[in-house]
């Protein structure tokens, strides 16, 4: 019976990416994409992946479709397609195929699928999963690869995030904000949208904690947490206008609390060097947690992630819809 | 707020049927009729949504439709977690309230999109269907 379900799901998805690429109206493809993702997301949740699936979600079918629609308001939503424009798809063509070509090489070098002999099911994971609760104490193995074993690699996804924030904002930021009659966005106010919005907002943001601070006995995290506090944010300055959101977050405050977020990572990693440890060596935590230490020092660097994804996700969301103004949005 | 009474009280009640006795196929029963009707509630909103003539029209049978289907279903599934479970605990109490929890999400959500949906079409000034009007 599931695998069932998972055989339909799998050949729905390849189905969803052909109409998402077929599509010449972009804020369709957009929608189907949104689709798209949720498929996969039930796909990772059949596959046992629940973190992953949690995260396409609220990423793929959530926020990242919001930010499209953003860039399509702002843009256009036609494609123009010249027929006889026919040089720039062979460099795409050839592009593709040369690209294709390489990674086809690359993967024969690759382990076999399930290869019980591969470094990774040899020697890594074997270790993780036997070893994990007994170092960590912490029941959610994704979350100790993630935040304990491999801690540099989160640092540094945290740090992408950072940088895509202030790329997309810098790219965008106007010095001087465009006049622009506000009455227009006024005019769109509904009375029901905003109150069910101040209502569900709450406990957007109080899941959104929950998945951060539960983030290791249960599915969930900084980065899923972060999204979804981010989405209360996004879904505050949708329904109330921007004015109202940039009281609740600022623009400086956002920016400067999405640097925190880094510096909350990586400060808890290099406060170990001074007691001659490794960098993101947790254990030297032990004199003040006990034997909770690494499992409390992912607590803190869970909520590192958190701020800086939050503050990510509210201000790509903003530039992206106020065209960099900052002033109005959709 | 009367409906969550309702639905608490059936949770608890669930929760000291015993497994096997006659009580608990009068509960299977419930959960399959509800599983039935939400199902028959989504066929139509799916048939609403491809005939009916115009924007208006097609969003109310997706905005009730769907609300209703997907309350409904999410209901059977709340007393399933109850009465299929082998031994009542607290983890299977609290996934069937976390999912009266989603109950109220989508009562209250799903009608507000659809409401923002048809501002918006009444704001780009979508013209309503009439009779006689080819249907667009």
């Amino acid at each position: 019976m599931l695998i069932a379900i998972e055989v339909g799901l799998l050949i729905l998805v390849p189905c969803v990416a052909f109409v998402a690429l077929w599509l010449r109206d972009l804020m369709s493809a957009v929608i189907v994409l949104g689709a798209y993702s949720f498929l996969m997301c039930l796909v990772w949740t059949g596959m046992g992946a629940v973190d992953v699936a949690f995260t396409e979600a609220a990423v793929g079918a959530g926020v990242s479709t919001v930010f499209f629609i953003a860039v399509l308001f702002n843009t256009t939503r036609n494609i123009t397609f010249n027929p006889l424009d026919v040089s720039s798809k062979l460099v795409a063509l050839v592009a593709c195929l040369g690209f294709g070509y390489v990674l086809l090489q690359g993967v024969s070098d690759l382990p076999d699928w399930g290869d019980p002999y591969s470094p990774v099911n040899a020697g890594v994971s074997t270790y993780y999963i036997e070893n994990a609760y007994a170092d960590t104490h912490v029941p959610n193995l994704v979350t100790t690869v993630l935040a304990d074993y491999r801690s540099v690699d989160t640092m540094l996804e945290t740090t992408v995030v950072l940088i895509a924030l202030l790329g997309i904002f810098m790219i965008l930021k106007k010095d001087r904000p465009a006049q622009s009659d506000s009455s227009d966005t006024q005019a769109h106010d509904s009375l029901i949208i905003r109150l069910s919005a101040r209502f569900i907002a709450p406990f957007i943001q109080l899941f959104g904690l929950y998945v951060v601070a539960h983030g290791h006995h249960s599915p969930g995290g900084g980065f899923q947490g972060g999204v979804i506090l981010g989405t209360g944010l996004i879904l505050m300055a949708m329904s109330m206008g921007m004015a109202s959101a940039k009281r609740l977050l600022s623009i400086p405050r956002m920016i400067i609390l999405a640097a925190v977020g880094v510096l909350i990572y990586a400060g808890w990693g290099a406060v170990p060097l001074v007691y001659n440890g490794y960098f993101l060596d947790y254990s030297v935590w032990e004199s003040v947690f006990g034997s909770m230490a690494r499992s409390h020092s992912m607590l803190i660097v869970e909520i590192g992630v958190a701020l800086t994804v939050m503050c990510g996700m509210y201000g790509i969301y903003m530039s992206l819809v106020s065209d960099g103004g900052m002033q109005e949005g959709l | 707020m009367i409906i969550n009474m309702v639905l608490v009280g059936l949770v608890a009640f669930g929760t000291t049927v015993t497994h096997g006795g006659p009580l608990h196929s009068v509960f299977n029963a419930l959960v399959g009729v509800l599983l039935i009707a939400g199902l028959l509630f989504f066929l139509s909103t799916c048939v609403g949504i491809l005939r009916f003539p115009d924007f208006y029209t097609r969003l109310n049978a997706a905005g009730k439709g769907d609300t209703l289907s997907t309350i409904l279903m999410l209901v059977a599934c709340a007393l399933m977690v109850i009465t299929s479970a082998h031994h009542v605990d607290r983890t299977v109490v609290l996934s069937a309230i976390k999912i009266i929890m989603i109950v109220n999400f989508i009562f209250i959500g799903s009608p507000t999109a659809t409401h923002a949906l048809l501002e918006a079409a009444h704001w780009s000034e979508i013209k309503p269907w009439k009779r006689n009007d080819p249907p667009c």
